[in-house]
């Protein structure tokens, strides 16, 4: 077996010896459209105030977004810090495998678990609370994956610096919260006032969101949204190889 | 043959120079020791080697092959445990030795492996549960599943009980009977002194002497002595004309003899001559400590008390 493929079950596995990980990667994001559709009074049904929307309906793409910023700067930099803290990744430097294929090991499990994450909320959402399946598949499937792009490599970029796990986790809570404010995990985007609501469209977890909705709703691809997500990702993944450190 | 190859290797932070001028080489199937304080610069000496380091001058030649520009072709030969290298909390001792072996074209099996370094029945468990020591040979382990044909060991028994020191000393000295070139960093005296055919004394970035442990020991000079107690009247004064001695003293009713290597010999057949039994003998051999003291003005001992204080 290639290094990389062993690499990455291992960290698989690894990863799901973590139970904060299990939930807060896997579990959560289903767990918050659940909870939405259960505990608030009249989630279910459309309000004019959300344009005649369903809560529940608003809060099934920002789960999908929560999902992924959970596993790109909650998870992600600890991880690094770790592996930069116990000196793994310069131990790997002695090795004939390059240490990035940790790296890329680690971006594979955390995209996994996203996504495994992203389906789970989509099913319970239509078992549940009746939410239609994303009306236009592709449109969809590309937003996410350049949702997790932007949002994985903003991950990374902290990842690349942070020299312990304490400090990835610190700096990757710094940008999680203000993530989620922006993605409309506290309040939903449509009762922000336009101010906020700008600076939203231009966050990735806020891009995510639009064009993850706009998709699932069949409106077609959100051109502004996905140029947002494009820039992050290329940014954030120029940066981090360039200011990446091994030791 | 030589496989590795240092000339003039010198490096420096800032202002400091932490290695100096040093020069050695290794033979093939040696167990080649650098002992110093901490700080004299043999980590990043072996760094070098490793091609972890670039030297601002010097060469380095390992397997005849450059560590900087042949890099990826050495690490496939080169097995190393860095000094304070750690696993992931939750991965299982089997999954550490996976993953280091998918690195190798020809790795070794990992049981026979786990088996030799003590860590059967540990297959199965997790980094975070296995104590000091059967980390460290986790780590010595993954370091030798590639077949490395040298094997650098940075600091490798620190923090292990005795116990579990003498174990691995053993499986150093099976490496190399294997034929693996051994390089080990250390600060303890009788780790070099047990396990070296050579022994590299580096304080304060330079190389102060190499040599085989009795060489390094014999070839100051240093004197052993002799300390035993008697009920007898002893003429000091004839024990201390024989050829191989070089004082006497008596102190706090013991009598202590310091001589050359030799001296042990003619003391005890003096003493029978004299019909004199005697209590309590004991010899104090010069050691590796002796001769760093003797070549520095500083004593390893000290150091490593200091540091541990």
């Amino acid at each position: 077996m290639s290094a990389l493929t062993t690499l990455t079950k291992t960290q698989i596995k690894v990863f799901a010896r973590e139970p904060m990980g299990i939930f807060f990667g896997l579990v959560f994001p289903a767990l918050l459209l659940f909870v939405i559709g259960v505990v608030f009074p009249g989630a279910t049904d459309p309000t004019p105030d959300l344009g005649n929307q369903r809560l529940v309906d608003i809060y099934a793409p920002v789960a999908i977004a929560l999902g992924l910023a959970t596993v790109a700067v909650s998870i992600l930099p600890a991880t690094l810090g770790t592996d930069r803290e116990r000196g793994i990744l310069k131990r790997l430097s002695t090795t004939p495998v390059h240490p990035r294929t940790l790296v890329v090991a680690h971006l594979t499990v955390q995209l996994l678990v996203a996504t495994i994450a992203s389906v789970a909320a989509i099913l319970v959402g239509a078992l549940v609370f009746d939410i239609d399946l994303p009306q236009d598949p592709a449109w969809f499937v590309i937003s996410f994956f350049l949702a997790a792009a932007a949002l994985l490599g903003l991950g990374l970029l902290i990842g690349a610096l942070v020299p312990t796990a304490n400090s990835g986790q610190s700096f990757g809570m710094i940008l999680y919260f203000p993530l989620l404010f922006f993605a409309g995990v506290y309040i939903p985007l449509q009762v922000m006032p336009e101010g906020v609501r700008t600076v939203s469209e231009y966050t990735p977890a806020g891009a995510a969101v639009q064009s993850l909705a706009g998709a699932w709703a069949g409106s077609g691809p959100d051109t502004s949204s996905l140029i947002v997500m494009a820039t992050y990702a290329v940014v954030t993944v120029v940066l981090a190889a360039w200011w990446f450190r091994w030791e | 043959m030589t496989v590795i190859d240092v000339k003039g290797l010198t490096k420096t932070y800032g202002d400091v120079t932490v290695v100096d001028d040093v020069s050695f080489s290794v033979e093939e199937g040696e167990i080649f020791a650098m002992l110093g304080p901490n700080g004299a610069g043999k980590t990043t000496t072996v760094e070098s080697i490793a091609g972890l380091r670039s030297p601002d001058s010097g060469t380095i030649r390992v397997l005849d092959l450059d560590p900087l520009a042949d890099r990826a072709e050495l690490r496939k030969h080169l097995g190393i445990q860095l000094q304070e290298s750690r696993f992931q909390d939750r991965i299982r001792v089997r999954e550490v030795l996976e993953v280091f072996a998918s690195f190798y074209p020809d790795p070794l099996d990992s049981q026979p492996l786990l088996d030799r370094l003590g860590l059967n029945g540990k297959e199965g468990a997790l980094y975070s549960e296995l104590s000091g020591g059967q980390q460290q040979r986790l780590s010595i382990a993954a370091a030798l599943v590639g077949r490395p044909r040298v094997v650098i060991l940075d600091e490798l028994t620190t923090g292990l009980d005795p116990r579990a020191r003498r174990t691995t000393w053993g499986l150093i000295q099976e490496l190399r009977d294997d034929g693996v070139t051994v390089i080990l960093v250390t600060h303890f005296m009788e780790e070099a002194e047990k396990l070296a055919d050579r022994v590299a004394l580096i304080d304060g970035g330079r190389l102060v002497a190499l040599d085989t442990p009795r060489g390094l020991v014999e070839g100051l000079g240093l004197e052993q002595q002799i300390r035993f107690r008697t009920p007898a009247t002893l003429a000091e004064s004839s024990l201390a004309a024989l050829p191989e001695v070089t004082g006497v003293q008596r102190r706090d009713g013991e009598i202590v003899v310091t001589g050359t290597e030799r001296a042990l010999f003619s003391v005890v057949s003096f003493l029978a001559e004299q019909e004199i039994v005697p209590d309590r003998l004991s010899v104090d051999q010069a050691t590796l400590d002796d001769a760093f003291l003797s070549l520095t003005g500083r004593n390893l001992t000290d150091l490593e008390t200091e540091e541990r204080s």
